[in-house]
């Protein structure tokens, strides 16, 4: 044993200096690291206090072209590629600058470059200024070297290289998932016709190869970016028998719509921006689609449909077994020319689900004060517990109690005074004090509701009242409130 | 007599094969983790030239994000930090404070600042809760909403949360916490980018005690003057930089950080939202979720990133530091204790097989084994049963790898992100991740195996931690 003992004890001493050593060589990465990162960011701040004017000068146009390539074609040394990059990309063009920012990249060589690395394949300048830092020889590591790649097809993304599209629509099929997503992105940043019947076809793969790496939502980012005149290449999709597929190219063309539609709602899909098909298949189709998500997300670019079957449509959606399908109906009703069918939205506030009663309180109110008047309406005659729960509800929250107390103290024709106290029957009274307590100035309104409301059993308002009985100056505020006291009280004594 | 000396002899024996293989075992899989996060930190840098935020802030199919910030007793920091929330870049985001029965003036200085007025609100509970009190909103601050319930602790505050967030997808923000301007779209980058359904993705947590903070921003990095916060800043690096990402590259992730982190909302309700029966909510929703995941056959992934950043402020007292370590050190060994049949379990894959066992023989028994290790060992130097030389030596050795992985640390911290601007802030870091395993190490691990005493003895108690407030 002491022999074995002795040999124990040499090899922990040896592990000890050689983890000790280890402590040095990390300690000297470390600061041998610090130095190399200020000496690269000492000449990355000085080309770029030289030069980033010039290439802003150049976008604007202040700095004529030619003198601005000129200047920028000087820098030299082995970075030179990568600073190039740096000072031509490093801020985000604006939409102008983009067609300038192109013609630069392209006469200084770097879309020559960029399309190379893109194809995995590299120039010997490339190779030079790699050779200058080690993460630049392990970034060409086969293995690794997607991380090129992608950066490659970001640029030419961001510069929207149109004649690069098919390389990118190549680079989809590419080894990494992250260089098929910025490939993807690129796509939808060039929008070239050509290529999104490419992405539609990596949708389908997406879907159908439960293996695939690449996220779904990278490749519906990039189609949502087309325009819309590019819908129809997903008929086929539409009609695909994978239902998966179905949703999401619908849920696809929705945004689509979302977007060009861009918050007008007077925006109306015709045959000037739908293809005729297309509209077919949201009409007779999609609307009975065994999918449930497909008929959800059916509803809402139905909505926009310049054609007479769309709000019948609807209205049958508002119908449908599947709440999530009632409540995309009901959100899409959400528009002013569908104030006629007011009626049957307002149905829809006493539906079991109280995600849709939600989404009914909100499409009525944005029908505005005709919308608001409806929803008053119906909290008034309902009985449905749940649905006046949700207007109350709204009532809070978009902020409509000061202006209902504000009409209850002008007169009003009544109706708000009766919203009040049902809401004070409801217990829903907290906004109503702190508008009533916060108020200065408004005498007129807490005179009238303590008239109104003085006796209220409501605990906060009973409070409020003691205490404008206790504290407040005004004589006759406080005259009313103290006799609203004593009738409440000769009220809970008989 | 000489029965009780064998026995004793046998005891001692088998206590030193424990440590011994505790350290290799330990010191070995920390090697793994810390040579797996130095690739991967590295890779993932690289690959963040071409992820731009502009994509996942203007694409239409970025999902909605409720941030829950549970308060308690709070009122000197909680109006910087719902500010400084209510400036995340995230396309739609809300905010949900849950005053958890506050007893200062946490709520009124959150209705005063923000202009909130009390509202009677529905209120649905999929998650059991305590009462809600009051709604608190402000018409023109929509994605605002301040709720006021019953005291009933962090859990049961997020539940609330949780119960009231619409969002798909919710984040949890400790309320001494301030969030980088952009740390809610880059934790949010692995979710949109992921093929599988993303359950939860975790972020790192840095130390802002020594930083400059203005108006709810981190505005100049810097370390702070306390030695006690030094060491911490150099102990959060390499437990977040290399133990959270080496379990992540892993597929071994047991433990994401509850001060700031996104969870899917529909699975943690599906689980039963945060536990109350352990004092770290956060590790068991983990383990909840994992256990969900493999009883419901769910293919669900868990990430962590080191890019998005939530500055806290770590204690700086040692009594505060102890009731936090001991703190983490007993919900540690709850949760463990409460999901035991995890362990080994080939059904859940890496995490029954070796993040489990590690955490269970490393986390949990190693505290105790260390801490009882500085004197059991001396005691068989007496007895003559090990070398005094070799045990110097072991001492030595052990001191060294744990100096070697706390400077692994600071230089994969060098080598990716740099936070530390100054070449002297960089050598101070250094200097105590060198010393880290000389004194504080030893103070931390106390505190553990207290933790580990308490949750013998069954304590299920909250130590609260307050701070000296760097971001007021």
């Amino acid at each position: 044993m002491p022999f074995l003992i002795e040999h124990l004890t040499e090899i922990v001493f040896v592990l000890f200096v050689i983890a000790l050593l280890g402590n040095f060589f990390l300690i000297g990465i470390a600061l041998a690291r610090r130095q190399r990162r200020q000496k690269f960011f000492q000449r990355v701040d000085a080309l770029r206090e030289k030069y980033a004017p010039i290439v802003a000068g150049v976008l604007s146009g202040r700095i004529p072209y030619p003198q601005g390539l000129h200047e920028l074609g000087s820098i030299s040394g082995p970075d030179r590629l990568s600073m190039l990059e740096q000072l031509c990309l490093e801020k985000k063009p604006a939409p102008g600058q983009v067609p300038v920012l192109r013609r630069l990249a392209e006469d200084l060589g770097l879309v020559k470059i960029w399309q190379q690395r893109l194809m995995g394949q590299f120039d010997p300048s490339s190779l030079r200024e790699a050779l200058t830092h080690p993460q630049g020889l392990i970034e060409r590591v086969s293995l690794l070297q997607f991380i090129i790649r992608a950066k490659s097809a970001e640029n030419l993304g961001v510069i929207r290289h149109e004649p690069s599209w098919p390389l990118l629509v190549k680079a989809l099929e590419g080894p990494h998932p992250d260089l098929q997503a910025v490939a993807a992105r690129s796509l939808s940043a060039i929008q070239h016709p050509g290529s999104f019947p490419a992405l539609a076809a990596q949708l389908h793969k997406v879907v159908l190869e439960t293996t695939s790496a690449l996220s779904l939502r990278a490749i519906k980012t990039a189609l949502v970016s087309f325009p819309l005149e590019n819908a129809d290449e997903l008929l086929p999709s539409l009609r695909h028998p994978n239902s998966s597929i179905r949703f999401y190219a619908t849920d696809i063309i929705r945004e689509m719509v979302k977007r060009q539609a861009g918050g007008d709602v007077g925006f109306l899909l015709d045959k000037r921006n739908l293809e005729p098909e297309l509209a077919e298949v949201f009409l007779v189709e999609l609307p009975f689609d065994e999918n449930p998500d497909v008929r959800a997300r059916a509803a809402p670019v139905i909505s926009y449909l310049a054609d007479s079957r769309a709000v019948p449509l609807l209205l049958t959606l508002l119908e449908d077994s599947a709440w999530f399908v009632r409540l995309y109906a009901v959100r899409a009703l959400a528009k002013c020319r569908f104030l006629p069918q007011a009626e049957q939205i307002a149905g829809a506030l006493t539906d079991p689900n109280w995600r849709v009663r939600e989404a009914a309180v909100r499409t009525l109110r944005s029908f505005g004060a005709v919308g608001r008047d409806r929803l008053t309406d119906h909290f008034l005659r309902t009985d449905d517990r749940y649905s006046r729960e949700q207007i109350a509800d709204e009532f809070q929250r978009a902020g409509l109690i000061p202006e209902l107390l504000a009409q209850c103290a002008e007169g009003g024709n009544g109706r708000e005074t009766r919203v009040l106290n049902y809401l004070a029957e409801m217990g829903k009274t907290s906004y109503i004090v702190s508008v009533l307590t916060r108020g200065e100035g408004n005498g007129r309104l807490r005179k009238k509701f303590l008239q109104e409301f003085g006796r209220c059993s409501d605990p906060q308002i009973h409070h409020w009242v003691e205490e404008v009985a206790r504290q407040e100056p005004d004589t006759e505020l406080k005259a009313l409130a103290r006799a609203a006291l004593m009738a409440s009280q000769s009220q809970g004594e008989g | 007599m000489e029965l009780w000396r064998q026995i004793f002899i046998h005891g001692m024996n088998m206590f030193n094969l424990f440590i011994i293989s505790y350290f290799f075992i330990g010191n070995g899989v920390y090697t793994l983790l810390m040579v797996l996060s130095l690739g991967s930190v590295w890779l993932y840098n690289r690959r963040l030239t071409y992820q731009g935020m502009d994509e996942i802030r203007e694409s239409p199919v970025t999902p909605p994000v409720t941030i829950i910030i549970p308060a308690w007793n709070e009122e000197g920091i909680i109006r910087a930090t719902t500010e400084s929330v209510l400036r995340t870049d995230y396309p739609e985001l809300e905010v949900v404070v849950v005053d958890d029965g506050s007893t200062d003036r946490t709520l009124e200085r959150l209705v005063e600042h923000f202009h909130l007025v009390k509202m009677d609100l529905i209120y649905r509970s999929p998650l059991p809760t305590r009462a809600v009190r009051g709604f608190y909103m402000n018409p023109d601050l929509p994605n605002l909403l301040v709720v006021s319930k019953e005291n009933g602790g962090k859990p049961d505050a997020l539940n609330a949360g949780i119960n009231i967030c619409r969002s798909p997808y919710f984040c949890t923000l400790d309320s001494d916490s301030i969030l980088e301007g952009d740390a809610l779209l880059r934790l949010m980058r692995p979710v949109i980018r992921s093929p599988l359904n993303t359950v939860a993705s975790g972020g790192i947590v840095r130390v802002m005690n020594g930083c400059q903070v203005r108006d709810g921003r981190v505005v100049k990095v810097g370390l702070p003057k306390s030695w006690l916060e030094r060491f911490q800043v150099v102990e959060y690096l390499r437990s977040f930089l290399f133990g959270r990402t080496g379990w992540d590259l892993l597929g071994g992730t047991l433990i994401v950080s509850g001060a700031f982190a996104i969870f899917h909302r529909e699975t943690v309700v599906e689980v039963g939202g945060f536990a109350h029966d352990t004092v770290t909510e956060d590790m068991d929703l983990i383990v909840q979720i994992h256990h969900w995941a493999v009883k419901n056959r769910r293919r669900v992934a868990m990430s962590f990133t080191s890019d998005p950043v939530c500055w806290t402020e770590c204690p700086s007292t040692l009594k505060m530091l102890g009731k936090q370590r001991r703190r983490w050190q007993m919900g540690l060994c709850q949760t463990l204790w409460k999901h035991s049949e995890m362990l080994f379990n080939h059904r859940y894959g890496l995490v029954g097989n070796l993040s489990f066992p590690f955490h269970l023989y490393v986390e949990a028994l190693g505290a105790v084994a260390e801490f009882l290790g500085y004197f059991m060992v001396p005691l068989a130097i007496i007895f003559d049963m090990v070398p005094a030389t070799l045990y110097l030596l072991f001492v030595l050795l052990s001191l060294a790898y744990g100096g070697m992985l706390s400077i692994g640390a600071v230089l994969l911290e060098e080598l990716t992100y740099r936070r530390y601007p100054r070449y002297l802030d960089l050598a101070t870091l250094l200097w105590f991740a060198l010393l880290e395993n000389i004194g504080y190490r030893q103070l931390v691990l106390y505190y553990r195996f207290e933790g580990v005493v308490r949750f013998l003895m069954g304590f299920r108690q909250w130590e609260k931690v307050t701070h000296v407030g760097v971001a007021r």
